[in-house]
């Protein structure tokens, strides 16, 4: 084919111009290290690059929400442990206490200082955290959570539970109401609870019995009424007689899938109380428990009563302290999916990481020896058009 | 007799001219658009003498242009596409860098908020954490309106850049209409002999003009090269050239279109305008600068929507029920100016999950509302019947018909365009931010006896007045229950119960007796729910039917951008290479060899020299018989 000395030229510089642009891209990679400079270099990596971009910040503003959630939830636990601590201390008080050796006065030393755990266990449960929130308060978490008033403790928060996200799929709650924890205690075993009545004038003392057939157990309220000190009727809501029996002391009365028993001496027309389980809070327990040990007499009756009180506030203060436990419990296993989400988060980043590493980066060693190799091409350009060019018929006329 | 001296003579002239063509190409060897010439050369009559003819010398017949009109126009034609694929190209790169680059792109910034709501839901009670997502929200708005700036800028950019090509087309168009005319007279003077230097410059100009537009050229003879564009409107006929204006057609708030001037100096818009520099801007504009400026304006609104929707669900730290985030820019409706009705249409954006990025056309036929969109073409079915109680509803959008129209009647609807530029952030107090449910649902703990708990408490609607009105839900049975103590509703575990505006659910077995509470939150301070809410809502669905969150449209866009912008990149670099072959298919024919015009010098030049010594020859044959005669 003919060429033309201008299409000759064009051709040479096309081809530098060509090479200059491929280098100057080339050089423009490695100095940045990223194999995409701009977007539309790689649609498709990039695209990626932006979702494993955002998926890497939601995964690091999870985590930072995991930490935030563990602080709290450490903090909770240090609060249940003192607040175990504080109603255990208190149980040791009331089994010293039911001692029939100890004298009014010692008692009243004793209540004092149940009074004084009380006080200690309301400052647990007004625990705050960092940011002045209290731990305690539900969703009202600027309110204090518990206060004294004419008629004992008020909580002053609600029943909310803030959740926090820690994975795209997870959320964990960051602390309990203080309803839960301290509120709704159950009285009595969980299931019923037994009292005295206020009338009694004999020295029985009924002690918190066990359901032995769950089936059977209805939930209705009962009362042993004795007919006699050695009989006795057991009567339902209605008023029936469910069952009648002769009363030996110390001995299991069973009705309706559960178990109690009377120890000491009952007079006819003392009756006692057997109703499903309710709530008392844990500061209202430590109050009777109190109030019971503070007002104690010497006579038959008396001490069946303080007996009585005891009994059922010893049996509040196990209930009190199953739920702190379980209530740890729950706590500890929100620690611990909290530390396995943080794991699974750090495997995942990584992953994540490693993937973003391979679209984005750029490989060194390849894009170095393509570097030389460009140079190479032009210089070899440039060389062949100073030859080329220098060519000419005219040189030679 | 033939003549020796006189035939050697034509010879020399012949060689001087043969030479200065030589010379004009050799001087000529790097200008744009020449053709080489040559010159033809011929026998002079030859003379009969008796015996035979002797010749009488040589004589150039013509001087031609080599060139191949083939060739010319192919190279023409792929000028046109390259120039319009190079300012495609050019422009898209712009837009491609300003996306995805962090310090103007939208992903950090989307990402940042996310993270801020989150830290809201962390400590719902802290004002600090609440002043970072006020602050995030307003970089992310501020983000918003700059890239809305830039493309603007870039909107100017194209306009000027039409207008500056608008101005080289009809000067263009001018030189081949006066080109025209002096070929014509040129030719004429020389008897029908090519005017080769100024047909090399008619091609040339044809060859700019198709830079800057396509072009239909056709060869109509003495009267010259006609010049059509567009769908066949002609800029150049013979003599006469026809001027193009950058005009604002039909609405008034749309782009500034390229238009043919007429006669009467009223502008007609050039249909199927295509190709060059004017092309490839069109195109820029109509395929790249409005779909981004449209979908951000698409993001700013679904955004505005979902989030201002659950800030008015939720509650914030004073205990007021929530107001707006955000505000955005609303559609713009431009009636044609060859409206003859008084109609008058407005339109509201009703639903972001519906709204697409494409502008509208609503026409009227007299009889009905036909709507078009515009991006595909396509018409768009319309429920309801246009008014302000039934307004026509298509694509999350509901059009009403204020004033009737008269047939032929149209409507530009812009419902995107500039919604990103009015997008802002209204919302200053932190305290502001409803990070909690307006009510709390509680259960009696001292009172209740049955396995049920209350949950899920969600505002459905937030305007109802006795939303925080305190209410309670008290067991009649285990399978029943009233509301305030009126009613008696069956009981079903996990449904919703409803009342006042809001929801929630009781599960397990309560017994009878058992109460739940729904109460005002307020002091709920430590309340994240709402918090969450709103950070799940950014987070969720909200465009094409809920199927596409922000992040997504964004990411969407950037690929659709930088996708685009590759093609016409490798479009680009497949053209240069193709103009190219092109180039040098049309130069191997035309254009100068200066090896070649230097073998012709010395062919030319021995020639001139031989024939010079004819004359030589000649002379000493005069002499001859001179000194004959002396003697």
């Amino acid at each position: 084919m003919r060429i033309s000395t201008v299409a000759m030229q064009r051709l040479a510089i096309n081809s530098i111009l060509n090479q200059q642009s491929e280098l100057s891209r080339t050089q423009l990679q490695v100095s940045t290290g990223n194999r995409i400079i701009n977007p539309s270099d790689d649609p498709l990596g990039t695209q990626r690059i932006m979702e494993l971009d955002s998926t890497l910040e939601r995964i690091g503003q999870f985590r930072e929400n995991g930490e935030l959630a563990r602080v709290r939830l450490s903090l909770e636990d240090n609060a249940l442990s003192n607040a175990t601590d504080i109603i255990q201390r208190a149980r040791e008080l009331v089994v010293q206490g039911s001692n029939d050796t100890y004298t009014a006065q010692s008692r009243g030393l004793i209540a004092t200082e149940i009074r004084q755990l009380a006080d200690s266990l309301l400052e647990t449960a007004n625990s705050q955290n960092g940011q002045g929130e209290y731990l305690f308060s539900g969703f009202r978490s600027r309110t204090e959570s518990f206060s004294r008033g004419s008629a004992g403790v008020v909580y002053n928060g609600d029943q909310g539970q803030r959740q926090l996200r820690v994975s795209e799929s997870q959320q964990v709650a960051d602390g309990d109401p203080g309803s839960r924890v301290f509120l709704e205690v159950p009285t009595g075993n969980g299931t019923f609870a037994v009292a005295a009545a206020t009338t009694n004038t004999g020295g029985a003392v009924i002690v918190p019995g066990a359901v032995v057939d769950p089936a059977a157990y209805d939930g209705d309220d009962y009362q042993i009424q004795f007919t006699a000190a050695d009989a006795f009727d057991i009567v339902d809501s209605g008023g029936a007689v469910v069952q009648s029996g002769t009363f030996t002391e110390g001995e299991t009365i069973a009705f309706r899938g559960i178990a109690v028993r009377i120890d000491g001496p009952p007079d006819a027309g003392d009756s006692f109380n057997v109703n499903p389980s309710s709530y008392q809070d844990m500061f209202a327990t430590l109050d009777a428990i109190a109030t019971a040990l503070e007002n104690t007499g010497e006579s038959a009756m008396a001490r069946a009563q303080t007996r009585t009180a005891l009994n059922a506030g010893l049996a509040n203060l196990d209930q009190s302290i199953d739920r702190l436990v379980q209530m740890r419990t729950e706590v500890g296993s929100r620690l611990s999916m909290l530390e396995t989400q943080d794991r699974a988060n750090d495997e995942y980043q990584l992953q994540l990481e490693t993937t973003r590493s391979d679209i984005r980066d750029l490989d060194f060693a390849e894009a170095v020896g393509r570097l030389n190799l460009q140079l190479t091409g032009l210089q070899a350009a440039q060389q062949t058009y100073t030859r080329v060019q220098g060519l000419s018929l005219f040189n030679f006329l | 007799m033939p003549d020796i001296l006189n035939t050697s003579l034509t010879g020399l002239r012949a060689f001087q001219n043969a030479l200065a063509t030589t010379s004009h190409n050799i001087a000529n060897v790097n200008t744009d658009g020449f053709s080489r010439q040559r010159v033809n050369f011929g026998t002079m009559p030859a003379q009969n003498v008796g015996v035979g003819y002797i010749g009488s010398g040589v004589q150039p017949q013509s001087i031609t242009r080599i060139f191949d009109q083939y060739r010319v126009d192919s190279l023409r034609t792929n000028v046109s596409e390259e120039a319009r694929l190079g300012a495609f190209n050019d422009l898209a790169g712009g837009i491609d860098g300003l996306l995805a680059s962090p310090d103007s792109g939208l992903s950090q910034p989307l990402q940042d908020y996310f993270s801020a709501l989150q830290t809201v839901a962390d400590s719902p009670s802290s004002v600090s954490a609440r002043q970072v997502a006020i602050s995030q929200a307003n970089v992310l708005s501020d983000r918003f309106s700059t890239l809305n700036t830039r493309l603007e800028d870039q909107n100017d950019q194209v306009n000027a850049r039409l207008s500056q090509a608008v101005t080289q087309v009809n000067a263009l168009a001018e030189s081949v209409a006066d080109l025209n005319l002096a070929i014509r007279d040129a030719q004429a003077a020389a008897g029908g002999a090519p005017p080769n230097d100024l047909l090399d410059q008619r091609d040339l100009v044809l060859q700019q003009l198709s830079e800057q537009i396509a072009i239909d050229v056709v060869d109509q003879g003495d009267a010259g090269m006609s010049v059509f564009v567009g769908n066949g409107q002609a800029l150049v006929l013979g003599g006469d050239a026809s001027q193009l204006t950058l005009a604002q057609c039909e609405f008034p708030s749309a782009n500034p279109e390229v238009a043919l001037l007429t006669a009467t100096g009223t502008t007609m818009p050039l249909v199927g305008a295509n190709g060059g520099e004017i092309g490839g801007l069109l195109d820029f504009r109509r395929e790249m600068l409005d779909p981004t400026r449209n979908t951000l304006g698409q993001m700013a609104i679904g955004l505005t929507e979902v989030m201002n929707a659950q800030n008015r669900a939720g509650m914030d730290l004073d205990g007021n029920l929530g107001g707006d985030l955000f505000s955005v820019g609303t559609p713009v409706v431009t009636a044609s100016t060859g409206n003859t009705g008084g109609g008058d249409v407005s339109v509201q954006v009703t639903s972001a999950s519906g709204l697409t990025p494409s502008d509208y056309l609503l026409a009227y036929d007299g009889g009905s509302y036909t709507l078009t969109r515009l991006d595909t073409g396509a018409t768009v079915p319309m429920t309801g019947s246009g008014t302000a109680l039934d307004p026509f509803v298509a694509d999350g959008l509901n059009l009403t018909v204020n004033a009737p129209s008269a047939a032929g009647d149209s409507f530009l609807i812009r419902p995107t365009n500039g919604a990103a530029g009015d997008f802002s952030v209204v919302l200053t107090d932190p305290r502001g931010i409803a990070a909690a449910v307006p009510i709390i649902s509680a259960a009696d703990l001292t009172n209740n006896t049955g396995t049920g708990s209350i949950a899920g408490d969600r505002v459905i609607d937030p305007t109802d007045p006795a939303l925080l009105a305190p209410v309670t839900i008290e067991f009649l049975d285990a399978g029943n229950y009233s509301i305030n103590g009126v009613g008696s509703f069956p009981y079903s575990a996990d449904a919703p119960i409803t009342a006042n505006g809001w929801e929630v659910t009781i599960s397990g077995a309560p017994d009878a007796g058992d109460v739940f509470t729904v109460t005002s939150n307020a002091g709920g301070v430590g309340d994240n729910r709402n918090a969450q809410a709103l950070s799940d809502a950014f987070d969720g669905g909200i465009f094409s039917g809920g199927t596409v969150s922000i992040q997504e449209r964004f990411e969407s866009l950037v690929s659709q951008v930088a996708t685009d912008t590759r093609r016409s990149g490798i479009n680009l670099t497949a053209q240069t290479a193709i103009t190219e072959q092109a180039r040098t298919e049309q130069l191997s024919v035309s254009g100068v060899n200066l090896d070649e015009e230097a073998a012709n010098m010395i062919r030319y030049q021995q020639a001139y020299q031989a024939i010079a010594q004819m004359i030589g020859v000649a002379d000493t044959l005069f002499q001859t018989v001179l000194s004959v005669t002396r003697n």
